[in-house]
């Protein structure tokens, strides 16, 4: 209705269409942290887009439950998705490597591999018979091991141990004698908390002090060994994302971009301010998971990560690629990063 | 009560048949779950042991036995009603009720979730779709499956119901 | 559009009145409207793609694991006849004292409930068993009736109840989303295991003021009557036996059900759907102890099981389809609007919930209320700073209530069905009237004090 201008092409000097989108979540509404990422997204586009395109965020179970997220963006009910990729293992074998390997690449190697790396590119190729375009959608930093009732002296201890750790975690935590338990977000605290499982592992401080964690069980063990940089996602709709004019089209990916960049800002900031709460006001214990358990762990993850690329090419294929990329990032950062954090 | 089955439509005592049949095979999958239950808590807390595909077979089970069984019990009469009225109803009323239920509600609720149930079932099938816990059962899409297939059964009981509910409304079969 | 909302649940409530079997009705009638809504506007059609989605989260809902399982051990201990063995042996030994015909009733009642509890079975037992023998004891018929319509409807608030286990489902999510929409990121949870833990002082409190009624008036109008009770000693292996011997006997079972199945979950063993397969496993050796366990029993307690929890889920599967169709109208937003403007604030919102939900009680029953109206309530008033496990006490007590309260109390069905003639209904409904009062008080003081409902749950996981 605003174009005046008399050099408008005849697309814009129609009138401006509006679009409205609806964009469904693996999480709760508003839940901490990664719930906060599709509701930023949300606005950044609309305010950017000045209204032209609106994005409704519905929680999970609202319009679809968490684990059908990626059904419901390629069968087109909604247009955008956000969610884990590891959710969508039993589809793509290989889709876990886009969000946590154990003993992987952290936050700002994923980010690396995924915009320089290559990664984006095999990950939009694995989604893309079933047209849906994954993006980068945000990343929770180094996670924390979990929270265990009994205290780990060593492997021994963790023999029989039940704990609710989902994903290639949990056939890690098997191969070293663990039992890995499957419960459903309700049953969690309470199962924790009465002693149905030993420990849980769950996001780090910011959502385990949200979560109360801290009041089933007594020790706070790290590091993340098994999510060292969890990288979430946004999924769109390809023919939605098509039948965008191009202008929109770059306002939704500068917006998940800064999405994507927003939720690690988020977990820096807020998982430090939350330690400090756990530690200093809840007298929370944090311990280091002993050497022998972390060396078994890393030696159980290999062994599980060979299995799964022995099963499936695809897997193969682009977990090779992760590891050229990690075993270059691993050993620059061997230089810097880990250099630094040891001289400061 | 129900008139005889001799005088019944091929059609209505065959589905009846099928949708019993059916409903008979997946009733023993209750107890096969109960006895699983008992096997994962014992595992888990007596031998230190579990695994999650035991855990979810039990949820196949469950999905087995209430999906796989709508059909019949719906013959059964089974499916609450709010029968302040109903129950008061001359028996040809109440087939005149479950005649235009069954048209009106129960084929298009069936029609609908069939075809959207189909196809998300059938691209499961096209994927070999398989659990998304490592060590979990390969075989979401038989899980899938289920859908189509426990609402397709209760389509077909459904006919069965419109065509005895037509007959003892329009024909008065019902013997009283 | 939002106004369509209302009038879809309206027109669902008309619909339901005729008397078609209420989860398609709940479906069907949604779907017409959504197709109504997108031809004219103000539906979003592709909402209702989002149906096999949203059936498949109903699959793997791997809470809703124990309704079956639960069912599966309600079923079979009522066929392996425990509840009979129970009733006789109580009744030989408290048969002598004026009050004791209905003071039995009433501790067997809760004893099933707390060993399982489907209403439908425990009135009809009941019913047949008991009523003979209380109105051969100088019962009046309203009290007679009266008690056992009650006594049969604990099941429901005393743990493990499968409308603990459904609310509590929908409770778990409710409340995470009203935290987190009030901005609290230290969310707690709320588990079928709490609500289980929270219903046991409010019921057992229950237990006692039946008790206390029954005794006040059943020493008024019962006589004690050893001959009589020999004659109801109906169809009774145990009749042989001593009183007491029999009376443990008969006892044995369900208490050590109740100290595997709730004691497990309380004491944090199991979470309830591991506690109620090996409550099903239990009552399933009880069963083999008793010798009533063939084939063809069975045959028939699996085929109940499996009937019963397609019934359920059916419910779950209609319910579903409307609420999908509610939302999409906007209904959601109204309701939230609704509630929060009202006068009276918290507790203005929780009478106006309890009151509707009393009122739909009349003509729905517990499984569609907890699907249809509890999720869209419960996040509202969760939000406002209402204690999980206290509104899901009062929600089941009220849907309990809802069970005995005429003329559409499933309780009074159930047991009109297997009294005789002789009976009027209007003795049955009398009869429930001072039961329904002493729910009513109950409900009352579970409002002026929910720490009856939160402090055991607090307590015992602190
Ligand atoms: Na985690
Ligand atoms: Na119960």
């Amino acid at each position: 209705q605003d174009n005046t201008q008399s050099n408008t092409t005849a697309a814009q000097a129609a009138p401006q269409q509006t679009y409205e989108w609806k964009l469904v979540t693996s999480w709760p509404k508003n839940f901490p942290g990664l719930g906060q990422a599709p509701e930023t997204f949300a606005e950044y586009v609309n305010e950017m887009s000045g209204g032209r395109l609106t994005v409704k965020v519905f929680g999970a179970g609202e319009l679809v439950p968490g684990f059908e997220v990626f059904d419901a963006v390629a069968q087109g009910t909604a247009q955008m998705g956000h969610a884990g990729a590891y959710y969508w293992k039993g589809k793509m074998p290989a889709a876990p490597i886009f969000s946590a390997i154990p003993f992987g690449m952290n936050a700002q190697e994923m980010n690396g591999w995924l915009h320089y790396g290559g990664g984006l590119k095999l990950w939009q190729d694995l989604y893309k018979p079933f047209g849906v375009v994954p993006f980068a959608g945000g990343n929770t930093g180094v996670q924390m091991a979990g929270w265990f009732k009994k205290e780990i002296n060593s492997l021994d201890d963790f023999q029989g141990l039940k704990m609710r750790i989902p994903g290639l975690g949990g056939e890690v935590l098997k191969a070293v004698g663990g039992i890995p338990v499957t419960l459903t977000g309700g049953e969690i605290f309470t199962s924790l908390q009465t002693g149905a499982i030993d420990a849980t592992e769950w996001v780090g401080p910011y959502n385990d002090l949200a979560f109360g964690l801290f009041r089933a069980a007594d020790y706070y063990y790290t590091s993340g060994w098994h999510e060292p940089g969890t990288q979430l996602e946004f999924l769109v709709n390809e023919q939605a994302l098509n039948s965008l004019p191009s202008d929109l089209q770059a306002i939704v990916k500068v917006a998940m971009r800064a999405a994507n960049q927003d939720m690690l800002d988020e977990y820096t900031a807020r998982n430090n301010a939350a330690m400090n709460k756990l530690v200093n006001e809840h007298g929370v214990t944090v311990r280091e998971l002993p050497q022998d358990v972390i060396d078994a762990l890393r030696e159980a993850s290999a062994q599980v990560m060979a299995q799964q690329a022995e099963a499936d090419p695809d897997f193969k294929r682009i977990y090779d690629a992760y590891q050229s990329f990690f075993a270059g990032a691993k050993t620059f950062h061997g230089m810097s990063e880990q250099a630094y954090y040891n001289n400061r | 009560m129900a008139f005889s089955s001799s005088r019944l439509p091929s059609v209505i005592q065959a589905l009846d048949t099928f949708s019993r049949r059916v409903c008979q095979a997946c009733s023993a999958l209750s107890l096969v779950m109960v006895v699983v239950m008992l096997v994962i808590v014992v595992l888990r807390y007596g031998f230190q042991m579990g695994w999650i595909a035991l855990q979810e077979s039990v949820t196949y089970l469950h999905g087995a036995v209430f999906l796989l069984a709508l059909g019949y019990t719906l013959q059964c009469d089974g499916h609450v009603r709010v029968d302040v009225f109903y129950r008061r109803f001359s028996p040809r009323r109440q087939a005149m009720v479950n005649f235009w239920g069954t048209l009106l509600l129960l084929i298009p609720v069936c029609g609908f979730l069939l075809y959207y149930a189909v196809p998300y079932a059938a691209d499961s099938w096209a994927l070999m779709e398989t659990s998304k816990e490592p060590g979990g059962l390969p075989l979401v899409f038989v899980l899938k499956s289920l859908i189509p297939l426990g609402i397709g059964i209760l389509l077909l009981q459904g006919v069965s119901e419109l065509c005895r509910s037509f007959l003892n409304w329009r024909y008065n079969t019902e013997v009283q | 559009m939002e106004w369509m909302a209302l009038v879809l649940f309206a027109c669902v409530c008309g619909v339901l009145l005729f008397g078609y079997p209420v989860a398609l009705t709940l479906a069907g009638v949604s779907l017409i409207f959504a197709g109504i809504g997108a031809l004219v506007g103000g539906f979003d059609a592709s909402y209702l793609t989002a149906m096999p989605n949203r059936l498949f989260g109903i699959v793997s809902n791997e809470t809703l694991i124990a309704v079956p399982l639960f069912v599966f051990m309600g079923v079979m201990l009522e066929k392996s006849k425990v509840a009979e063995s129970l009733l006789v042996a109580m009744a030989a030994l408290l048969g002598k004292y004026r009050s004791g015909m209905a003071v039995s009733v009433v501790l067997v009642g809760m004893l099933l409930a707390a060993s399982t509890g489907i209403v439908g079975a425990t009135v009809v037992t009941m019913g047949l068993l008991s009523l003979p023998s209380m109105l051969n004891r100088g019962y009046s018929p309203a009290f007679a009736t009266g008690a056992i319509c009650a006594t049969g409807t604990l099941g429901q608030i005393i743990p493990p109840s499968i409308a603990l286990i459904l609310l509590g489902d929908v409770l778990s999510s409710a409340y995470q989303k009203a935290q987190l929409s009030m901005g609290i990121f230290s969310p707690d949870s709320v588990s079928v295991g709490d609500l289980f833990v929270g219903a046991l002082v409010p019921g057992l409190l229950l237990v006692v003021l039946y008790l206390i009624y029954v005794m006040v008036v059943g020493v008024k109008s019962g006589k004690s009557d050893d001959a009589a009770m020999n004659i109801d000693a109906t169809a009774t292996a145990s009749a042989t036996e001593e009183p007491e011997q029999s009376l443990f006997s008969a006892l044995v079972p369900p208490l050590l059900l109740i100290i595997v199945v709730l004691g497990s979950i309380l004491a944090g063993f199991a979470t309830p759907t591991e506690a109620a397969g090996v409550g099903a496993s239990g009552a399933l050796l009880l069963a083999a102890f008793k010798k009533q366990l063939s084939l063809a029993q069975l045959k028939v307690v699996t085929m109940d099981t499996t009937r019963m929890t397609a019934m359920v889920f059916m419910i779950l599967i209609g319910a579903s389809v409307f609420s999908l169709v509610f939302r999409g109208f906007g209904g959601e937003e109204l309701i939230h609007g609704f509630l929060t403007e009202l006068p009276g604030g918290v507790f203005g919102a929780m009478l106006v919930v309890m009151l509707v939900v009393f009122a739909l009680g009349f003509i729905l029953d517990f499984i569609e209320i907890t699907f249809v109206v509890v999720p869209i309530v419960a996040p509202v008033l969760l939000a406002m700073g209402i204690d999980p496990v206290w509104l899901g006490i009062m929600l089941a007590l009220n849907l309990q209530t809802s069970f005995l309260t005429p003329p559409f109390g499933f309780a009074l069905f159930y047991l009109r069905g297997v009294a005789p003639p002789t009976i009027l209904t209007s003795d049955i409904y009398r009869g429930v009237v001072p039961f329904i009062i002493i729910q009513i008080v109950l409900l009352i003081g579970l409002a002026i004090w929910p720490e009856l409902a939160t402090w055991l749950p607090e307590t015992l996981y602190s």
